[in-house]
């Protein structure tokens, strides 16, 4: 059961990283932003890269990597909304929506383009893991857990005890009233990509180190994302993390329960071993989706309607 | 050169269907359907099982595929019909991988048939009167013929009150139920109808293809969808067809250029780039597509726009 709750908390922190960035851009915006976990691709890809030239022992460059990779793919967030997004800010959502669904299709397969369609993974030296409770989880997973851990904390400051962050809250509840108290929405609107985008970076390169780094990753894990930031509220950072977590736990506690005696109990089955099969995953957050859209589409902590 | 014609002419036809549905959903109704592909998944997966497993015949296969669209339509917009775009878009992404999921993981009959391992030996219609050159021109007929009734009964619709209902939603569905219409049920029977149309189109590809895997139906085929109608002209049928045929092309165009097999990938991979690309300048430069939409002007009430505050009293 600990071994659960640990591969929970791991796959918590690659949804919330990426979710996070995804959430704050909607409550900006105003819009569902479906190129934000080719965010995570790309930022995967350009870890991987960067590790694989840099002279140093295998973890530092890991790290060199991670922090270029997510200044680069922040880069990157700020440059799709200058070419793209900026010059639709009075279009209908659903204008805003096509376009990062082809935006996020030209990252997916310029990805595929430079680094091929194969599946890759960072060169991490074979570990034992460590052993507790009965629970196992190997270096890099605790890695992931301390990074998102960290990344989230100084996000929370962020957001909290800096100029920055109460400029961002301001210009995300109301952008006028924002823009009249002086803040230049624009500059704030730039700076949430950018973070944005370095979240979702991170959370990819945390998804490669656990798991393979491919073109199709991103899109892969986009619905999981999605009801991540839908459960928590969308627009709501905690929301987003909390509803992480909640579709982590759901994934790996709904595939290690075995559902026979509840089926027996209704009459539906005699079998004695009921498993959700591994290859419906994916779905389990789906159901989750549709779940919260029917019972409460604003999400668990969302404020407007 | 000519089969491939016949060939490029036949799928244009099949995604002209696809792009038709999906411009009655978004083009009419401003419903954003990033599941489009689940339709057409549907489509050709009830046409198969129907007649390579179950042996019935490819009349009764269509017929079921059509069904089996619009049942999925209603079953995709039920639970989403009063949400927002947003939610649509995200819904119904989900639906369609779901779909594909529960396709990747059933087997059909016996064991290496369904799941990863496809449908093969899908039935050609009437496939023993012709010869295998002539059936190529009779399938691009079959398919014109399926375009055309499409295209007569969505510009029907359009012109039809109910048409109109849909446009309202798409502009403002809050004036729409402020005039006391059902938003809602409007919005159902969009998806309704774009999944019925869009199922048919899933249903002669198979027939065309002869074998089915769900890989064929992978989200991408959605976003090559979008692309169509983005490019032709949302609101606009002819357009639909027109934005299907220049994807098409640009989709196909790899064959003409001869690159060394180690960069075949690569030209595959760069030409959705470019796809992606030109959605985005259309978006940004040409936001009413290659055709766009006829916007029928009516009248000005003039009787309305004057003060008529004393008129009121007066009454």
């Amino acid at each position: 059961m600990f071994q659960v709750i640990i591969d929970s908390l791991i796959r918590a922190s690659e949804l919330a990283l990426i979710a996070v960035g995804l959430t704050m851009v909607y409550d900006v915006l105003r819009f569902a932003s479906f190129v934000h976990v080719q965010f995570g691709t790309v930022g995967a890809f350009i870890a991987l890269s960067i590790s694989l030239v840099v002279p140093l022992p295998i973890g530092w460059a890991i790290l060199v990597g991670v922090v270029v990779a997510c200044l680069v793919t922040g880069y990157l967030g700020v440059l799709s909304d200058r070419l793209v997004f900026a010059r639709l800010r009075s279009s209908p959502a659903a204008i805003l929506m096509i376009a990062s669904f082809g935006l996020g299709m030209v990252m997916q397969y310029g990805v595929q383009a430079i680094w091929g369609a194969g599946a890759r993974s960072f060169p991490l030296p074979l570990t034992r893991p460590w052993v507790f409770w009965g629970g196992r989880i190997s270096p890099s997973g605790a890695a992931v857990l301390i990074a998102a851990v960290l990344a989230m904390l100084a996000f929370h400051l962020l957001l909290t005890r800096t100029k920055l962050g109460i400029a961002m809250r301001a210009t995300a509840d109301n952008p006028p009233l924002a823009e009249a108290s002086g803040i230049y929405t624009e500059r704030i609107i730039r700076i949430v990509w950018f973070i944005g985008a370095a979240l979702g970076a991170l959370g990819g390169i945390m998804l490669g180190l656990v798991a393979q780094i491919q073109s199709g990753m991103g899109f892969e894990i986009m619905v999981a994302v999605f009801a991540a930031a839908i459960v928590g509220g969308i627009g709501n950072v905690y929301g987003a993390v909390l509803g992480a977590v909640i579709v982590a736990l759901a994934e790996n506690v709904g595939l290690a329960i075995n559902w026979a005696p509840l089926l027996q109990l209704t009459g539906l089955t005699a079998a004695s071993d009921l498993y959700i099969p591994v290859g419906y995953k994916t779905g389990i957050a789906f159901v989750i989706l549709i779940l919260i859209l029917l019972v409460r589409p604003r999400g668990l902590l969302g404020r407007r309607s | 050169m000519i089969d491939f014609i016949v060939y490029l002419l036949t799928i244009v036809g099949i995604y002209g269907l696809i792009a038709l549905s999906l411009n009655f959903q978004y083009g009419q109704t401003g419903l954003v359907n990033f599941g489009q592909v689940a339709f057409f998944m549907v489509g050709a997966y009830f046409s198969s099982i129907a007649t390579a497993i179950l042996g019935w015949s490819v009349g009764v296969g269509f017929v079921l595929a059509i069904l089996a669209g619009g049942v999925l339509g209603a079953l995709m917009a039920l639970p989403i019909g009063d949400l927002r775009q947003d939610y649509w878009a995200i819904a119904t992404l989900a639906a369609a991988e779901l779909i594909r999921m529960i396709f990747l993981n059933t087997n059909l009959g016996s064991e290496y048939v369904g799941a990863s391992y496809g449908i093969s030996g899908i039935p050609g219609p009437f496939r023993d009167y012709f010869s295998t050159d002539a059936y190529g021109y009779f399938y691009l007929a079959l398919v014109i013929v399926c375009v055309a009734a499409a295209y007569v009964l969505v510009t029907w619709l359009d012109r039809s009150p109910y048409g109109r209902l849909l446009k309202g939603i798409r502009e403002s569905d809050e004036v729409a139920r402020a005039l006391g219409k059902d938003v809602r049920n409007a919005r159902i029977w969009s998806l309704v109808i774009g999944g019925a149309i869009a199922a048919a189109g899933g249903s002669l590809y198979a027939h065309f293809v002869g074998f089915i895997d769900p890989r064929f139906f992978m989200p991408l085929e959605t976003f090559l969808i979008w692309a169509m109608v983005i490019m032709g002209g949302p609101g606009n049928n002819l357009g639909a067809l027109a934005g299907t045929l220049v994807i098409e092309v640009i989709y196909n165009s790899t064959r003409f250029i001869h690159v060394p097999s180690e960069y075949s990938a690569t030209v595959a991979a760069l030409r959705m780039v470019l796809i992606g690309v030109l959605i985005i300048l259309v978006i940004l430069y040409l936001p009413r597509g290659l055709v766009p939409e006829r916007r029928r002007r009516y009248p000005r009430p003039e009787r309305l726009l004057t003060p008529s505050t004393g008129d009121r009293h007066a009454a």
